[in-house]
C-alpha cells in the first residue's frame, strides 16, 4: 500500500482534510499544534488503497520542536505528499512548500481555506502558481468539503517539481517573495468592528476581566448543567428503572451469597444503594454513567467551544506573564486545560512546548496538581454535599501547589525556558454539528475506557475485601494514614484503587464514613500522590524512565507533605 | 540577509526594539535579532524585514506583545520582541 503524507503548517486545516479523505473523525481545533501525535488512516482513491498519514503541522522541516522532528521523519517515509496550504497566508506557507518540493517527492498542493481569501480580500492566480511550482494545485475548503473530490481525482497527477530545486534558506525566502508578488494581490481593507472587539480580549485591561468571566462561566456551566443531567436524567434512570430491574434479575438466580454481593452488593429493591454497595452492576455502572459522564459531557462541550471559537491562544497570551515566572510560557495553558479533561491527552499536548525542561515541568505539574474530569466529578459529588467550601479548599490547595512546585522546578531543572511565540488565530464561528460530534467522541472515549476499568476496579476491591488483604494492608499503612494524615486506615483501599482509576478511588472513600475534613485531605492526596495507570503509561513514554522516577519521587514527597500540612490545618494534632 | 528589503528603511528614522511601541502604533521591521529560536522561526510566522506591524496589545510586567502582520496576529514574548528592531511609521 502506498503511503500519502499530509503535510502543512499548523492550523491550516490539515486534520479536516484528513477526515474528509478517510472518513475518520479527527479532532481539529482553532489553535496551532492540535496534532502533536500523528494519525494514520486508509483511503481508497480510484480503486486503489492508500495509507494516509496526518503529519503534525510545522512551519519548516528544520526541526525546532518535537512535532517538527516527527514531520521530518514522516516526509521521508511517504510516497506521495499532499501539501496543505492556508491560502490566506500564502507567503509563510510557501516556505514549507518549497522545502517539500526541494525534497523531490511527488507532491500535490491543496490550497485550503480558499473561500476565506475572498472575505479577507486576497486574489491568488492559481494557474500561475501551478506553473511556477510545477505541481498540481487544487483550491479546497475542507470544512465544507469543497474541492476534496478534485483533490483525490488529481492525486495521480502528483509529481516531482522540476521548477523547484533544493536551495539555501536565503534563496528560498527570496523565491517565496518572488512567487508571492507574481501570483497574489492583496486588497487593502480596514479593521472591521468585530476585529476591534476581538482585540479587547487580548488587551490586559479588558482581557483579564473577560478571561475571569469566561473561566467562571465555563465552570458554572460544567457544574450546573452536569448536575441537572444527573438530577433529571441519570438518577431517575438508575433509581426508578435500572436499579429495581437489576436487583430483581440478580435476586432471581442468586438471592444472597458471594455472587449476589459481588454483582449488586447489599442493594435491595426497597433500599437501592449505588455509591456504597460496591457491586459490579450497581457501583460499577453508577459511578461512570451517573456520577462522572454528565460532567465529562459538559466539560468537553465547553472545551470544544472555547477551542473552536479560538479563545485559548488569547488565554495563553494573558497568562503568559504568570507562567513565565514559573519557567513555562503561555502555551502551557493549553495542555493544562486539556489535563482537566483527562491527563492522557494533556500530557501528549505538552509536546507543543519547545524544550525538554518545559515539557518535563508541564507534564509533572499536571500529574501532581491537575485532577481529570472523572476525578473532579467525584470530588464535586462527594464533597459538594458538605458545601462548596470544601471543594474550594481542594482546588485552591492544588493551585497553590502548582505555583510552589513550578517555582521549585524552575530552579532545580536544568535547561532552557524559551519565550512565547504563538499565532493568535482569528475568532471563528463554531459549527454546531462539529461541536456536538467532538463532545460525543470524547464522551464515548471516556465511557469506552472508564466502564471496563471501573468494573475491574470494583471487582478487585471485592477480592481485596473477601481475601482479607485489605485488613492486612490497613494495619501496615495505619501509621502513615492514621497517625500522619488523620485518615481512617480503611482509606488504603482508595489509595490502591487510585493507581487504577481516580474516580473509583474517590468513590471508595464514601463507605468509610469520613468527616468533610478527612474527605478533603483524602481528595488532595488522591490527586497528587500518583497518576492513574493510563496517565502513568503516557507519562513514562513521554518522560523516559529516569525523569519518570524523578517525577514520581516528587509526587510522593509533595503528597505526603501537603497531606500532613492539611491535616494540621483542618483537623489539628 | 534580505538586503534588498532594507532599501525601504528610512535612513533618518530611529531604529528601536519592538518592545518600545504602544498599542495602536505602527512600525516597519528593520532587523530580526538572533532571538532564541532564530530568524527562521520569525520568518515562517510571517515576521520579515520590511513588513509593517501594528501593535495590538502589550501586557504588563514585561509580558508578551501582540502584533498584527498583514492580517495575522502573533503573540511574541518580551524577551524575543526586544530583539526585533523596528522603525516607527
Amino acid at each position: 500500500m502506498k503511503k500519502i503524507s499530509l503535510m502543512g503548517c499548523p492550523n491550516v486545516g490539515k486534520s479536516v482534510v484528513f477526515s474528509r479523505l478517510t472518513g475518520v473523525s479527527v479532532i481539529s481545533s482553532n489553535y496551532p499544534g492540535t496534532t502533536v501525535d500523528f494519525t494514520k488512516g486508509t483511503t481508497a482513491i480510484g480503486g486503489k488503497k492508500f495509507e494516509l498519514i496526518d503529519v503534525p503541522g510545522t512551519y519548516s522541516l528544520e526541526p525546532t520542536s518535537k512535532a517538527e522532528e516527527v514531520a521530518q521523519t514522516m516526509l521521508q517515509e511517504g510516497d506521495i505528499v499532499i501539501d496543505v496550504i492556508d491560502a490566506t497566508h500564502l507567503e509563510r506557507n510557501l516556505y514549507l512548500t518549497l522545502e517539500i518540493l526541494g525534497r523531490k517527492k511527488p507532491t500535490i498542493v491543496a490550497l485550503n481555506l480558499w473561500d476565506e481569501t475572498k472575505h479577507v480580500g486576497i486574489d491568488i492566480d492559481v494557474d500561475k502558481l501551478e506553473k511556477l511550482l510545477d505541481v498540481p494545485i487544487v483550491p479546497t475548503c475542507a470544512i465544507t468539503g469543497e474541492g476534496i473530490k478534485e483533490l483525490t481525482s488529481k492525486l495521480r497527477d502528483a509529481r516531482q517539481s522540476k521548477a523547484i530545486e533544493p536551495m539555501s534558506e536565503e534563496e528560498r525566502w527570496l523565491k517565496v517573495g518572488e512567487i508571492v508578488s507574481e501570483v497574489q494581490v492583496v486588497h487593502h481593507r480596514h479593521h472591521t468592528i468585530w476585529e476591534r472587539i476581538a482585540d479587547t480580549t487580548v488587551k490586559p485591561v479588558t482581557g483579564i476581566p473577560i478571561a475571569i468571566l469566561v473561566i467562571l462561566l465555563t465552570f458554572l456551566f460544567i457544574i450546573g448543567i452536569g448536575n441537572l443531567i444527573i438530577e433529571y436524567l441519570m438518577d431517575p434512570i438508575f433509581y426508578n428503572y435500572y436499579g429495581p430491574w437489576i436487583v430483581g434479575v440478580v435476586n432471581s438466580f442468586s438471592p444472597d451469597g458471594l455472587l449476589h454481593d459481588i454483582l449488586i452488593g447489599k442493594s435491595t429493591i426497597e433500599s437501592l444503594e449505588f455509591t456504597q454497595s460496591l457491586g459490579l452492576l450497581t457501583t460499577g455502572l453508577y459511578v461512570p454513567f451517573s456520577m462522572v459522564l454528565p460532567f465529562v459531557i459538559t466539560f468537553y462541550f465547553m472545551l470544544s467551544l472555547l477551542e473552536d471559537v479560538g479563545y485559548l491562544p488569547r488565554l495563553a497570551v494573558l497568562v503568559d506573564t504568570g507562567l513565565h515566572k514559573l519557567g513555562l510560557h503561555g502555551s502551557a495553558i493549553v495542555p493544562t486545560i486539556l489535563g482537566f479533561g483527562c491527563n492522557v491527552p494533556g500530557t501528549l499536548a505538552t509536546r507543543v512546548l519547545e524544550t525538554e525542561k518545559q515539557r518535563f515541568m508541564a507534564a509533572t505539574l499536571m500529574a501532581i496538581t491537575v485532577p481529570c474530569m472523572a476525578q473532579s466529578a467525584m470530588i464535586f459529588g462527594i464533597l459538594g454535599r458538605y458545601g462548596v467550601k470544601w471543594i474550594f479548599i481542594v482546588y485552591s490547595t492544588l493551585f497553590v501547589l502548582y505555583i510552589i512546585i513550578g517555582l521549585f522546578l524552575k530552579k532545580i531543572v536544568r535547561g532552557e525556558s524559551p519565550e512565547l511565540l504563538l499565532e493568535v488565530p482569528p475568532y471563528r464561528k463554531p459549527d454546531p454539528s462539529t461541536l456536538l460530534k467532538k463532545t460525543w467522541t470524547k464522551a464515548y472515549g471516556f465511557l469506552a475506557e472508564a466502564v471496563p476499568f471501573v468494573i475491574l476496579g470494583v471487582f478487585i476491591v471485592n477480592l481485596l475485601y473477601v481475601s482479607g488483604v485489605i485488613s492486612v494492608l490497613s494495619t501496615v499503612f495505619s501509621p502513615v494514614l492514621t497517625t500522619l494524615l488523620g485518615l481512617p486506615e480503611g482509606a488504603i483501599v482508595a489509595l490502591i484503587m487510585g493507581f487504577l482509576r481516580k474516580d473509583i478511588a474517590i468513590g471508595m472513600l464514601l463507605p468509610l464514613g469520613m468527616s468533610p475534613q478527612q474527605l478533603t485531605i483524602a481528595c488532595i492526596i488522591l490527586t497528587t500522590y500518583f497518576p492513574c495507570i493510563a496517565s502513568f503509561i503516557v507519562l513514562l513514554r513521554e518522560l523516559g524512565i529516569r525523569d519518570m522516577l524523578k517525577a514520581a519521587g516528587l509526587m510522593i514527597t509533595v503528597s505526603l507533605t501537603v497531606g500532613i500540612i492539611m491535616r494540621l490545618i483542618l483537623i489539628g494534632i | 540577509m534580505m538586503g534588498n528589503q532594507l532599501r525601504d528603511v528610512n535612513p533618518d528614522g530611529k531604529v528601536v526594539p519592538l518592545t518600545t511601541l504602544f498599542p495602536g502604533e505602527k512600525a516597519k521591521i528593520v532587523a530580526l535579532g538572533h532571538g532564541i529560536r532564530g530568524q527562521r522561526h520569525f520568518r515562517t510566522m510571517g515576521l520579515m524585514e520590511g513588513k509593517t506591524v501594528e501593535i495590538i496589545a502589550t501586557q504588563p510586567a514585561r509580558g508578551p506583545v501582540v502584533i498584527n502582520v498583514e492580517g495575522t496576529q502573533i503573540a511574541i514574548g518580551w524577551g524575543i520582541a526586544r530583539h526585533i528592531l523596528i522603525q516607527k511609521i
